[in-house]
């Protein structure tokens, strides 16, 4: 059986009158690496929160760890590591002071290897932590956040302010820590090359829901643009019934489909007289396509 | 092997899916005899790391080529190129190139060129990859 470490059910949230999470049905995998993904003020930080209890949802289910997040207990937390996208951390303390400060609290602390990954980040732990970049302050947040190897890593925004050099540091080491299968990762980003080398998973959240949640390849292989050309002028209102978005021009039409088979593009070929291109969408593409408006 | 990973071009932000990508290239690695029956591939680890993708995608990849018969699973070993067998008559391996030669045509006249033309790209590539096989 396949346990999922975050599963939750029409979860809703809101802040006074506007709901900001509208029934958020997602689910982390054992082992998935899931890429949350959504434009700006669409949610994931707070649904984040949500998730570790630093937010009350108002209706809905959601288990963490076999958890109400509201209610975690000591066991779940040693199995969990956060990085907020506010780091708040003791401004007067030294990097290597903080480092082992929060190890303190971990019965299961890898020294080892904070030790290694705070040399590879190169991390000056002799300065205090208001004199280190906010580069810096992010790998050094993502030390405490997985020096004790959790199950469970949950992270918003992780890479918003690393270099490039520091973001492929970052994502390599993240793809160790989910190495073997065992643990999880739940990340939000807007960025998608974040998520296309090491993500298993995108859920993207629009409309206060996960508008959708899939396998990185199985999106790939099934969200296409079907691209129509006819000697003929397509109606206005051409519609092909599943499609995310419908352009028309004269005699083109685009499409962009989820379940793109060969029978519907065989039906639109003999339906409009067409030549029928199908074209791979990379993840950006994909993101636009689902977030587009009529 | 440890050059392995350098001869692939890996395009995450591709549409085509990263363990697509990795089959289609250990594919064409095949067949141009860059690999040969008997060559190991790089571990499951090590390429991912190389790489810098999932280790999934890369397990995948190899499970799916491990299905289509182009590489074997040797116990405690890792991943070998099978010798190459050719299934079905001649005549059932020529249609099936068929389609392709169709699109290639297609493709070709398009571009405008005559039909020796095109004869004679295909002539070149065929040519190139038996300078490549003798590397």
């Amino acid at each position: 059986m396949v346990e999922n470490l975050i599963e939750t059910k029409n979860l809703t949230k809101g802040y006074g009158r506007t709901a900001v999470l509208n029934g958020v049905n997602l689910i982390v995998p054992k082992g998935a690496v899931v890429g949350l993904m959504g434009t700006n003020g669409s949610g994931k930080t707070t649904l984040i929160k949500c998730l570790l209890g630093l937010l009350r949802i108002e209706r809905g289910d959601a288990t963490v760890l076999g958890c109400d997040p509201w209610n975690l207990s000591a066991a779940a937390k040693e199995r969990l590591g956060y990085v907020p996208q506010q780091i708040n951390l003791y401004d007067w303390m030294k990097v290597d002071h903080v480092i082992r400060y929060t190890a303190s609290f971990y019965a299961n602390w890898d020294y080892v290897w904070s030790s290694e990954l705070a040399e590879r980040w190169h991390l000056p732990l002799q300065k205090r932590v208001q004199e280190i970049s906010p580069g810096q302050l992010q790998s050094l947040a993502l030390v405490l956040a997985i020096g004790h190897r959790p199950e469970l890593l949950v992270l918003d925004e992780p890479l918003a302010s690393l270099d490039p050099i520091a973001r492929r540091d970052v994502l390599r080491s993240l793809l160790n820590l989910s190495d073997d299968g065992s643990r999880s990762i739940l990340f939000s980003t807007h960025i998608s090359a974040d998520i296309e080398r090491i993500a298993t998973h995108v859920a993207i959240l629009r409309d206060g829901r996960v508008a959708y949640f899939a396998e990185l390849d199985d999106l790939k292989e099934q969200v296409k643009r079907v691209r129509l050309r006819t000697s003929e002028v397509f109606p206005t209102n051409f519609r092909v019934p599943g499609a995310l978005r419908t352009q028309v021009e004269g005699g083109t039409a685009l499409l962009a489909m989820p379940n793109v088979t060969d029978s519907l593009i065989e039906e639109l070929r003999e339906r409009w007289q067409a030549d029928v291109a199908v074209e791979d969408l990379n993840l950006d593409e994909i993101f636009l396509e689902l977030n587009h408006h009529d | 092997m440890t050059d392995f990973s350098i001869q692939f071009e890996i395009r995450p932000s591709s549409g085509v899916p990263i363990y697509r990508q990795i089959m289609d290239q250990v594919r064409a690695m095949i067949a141009s005899s860059r690999l040969k029956p008997g060559d190991m591939l790089p571990s499951v680890r090590q390429l991912s790391s190389e790489l810098e993708v999932n280790m999934m995608t890369v397990s995948k990849a190899y499970a799916r080529l491990e299905v289509e018969g182009l590489i074997e699973r040797v116990r405690g070993t890792g991943m070998r190129v099978r010798p190459q067998e050719h299934t079905g008559s001649l005549e059932d391996r020529q249609s099936e190139l068929r389609e392709m030669a169709d699109a290639l045509i297609t493709r070709g006249q398009q571009l405008g060129l005559t039909e020796s033309q095109i004869i004679s790209v295909v002539r070149n590539v065929l040519k190139e990859r038996r300078s490549w096989s003798k590397i």
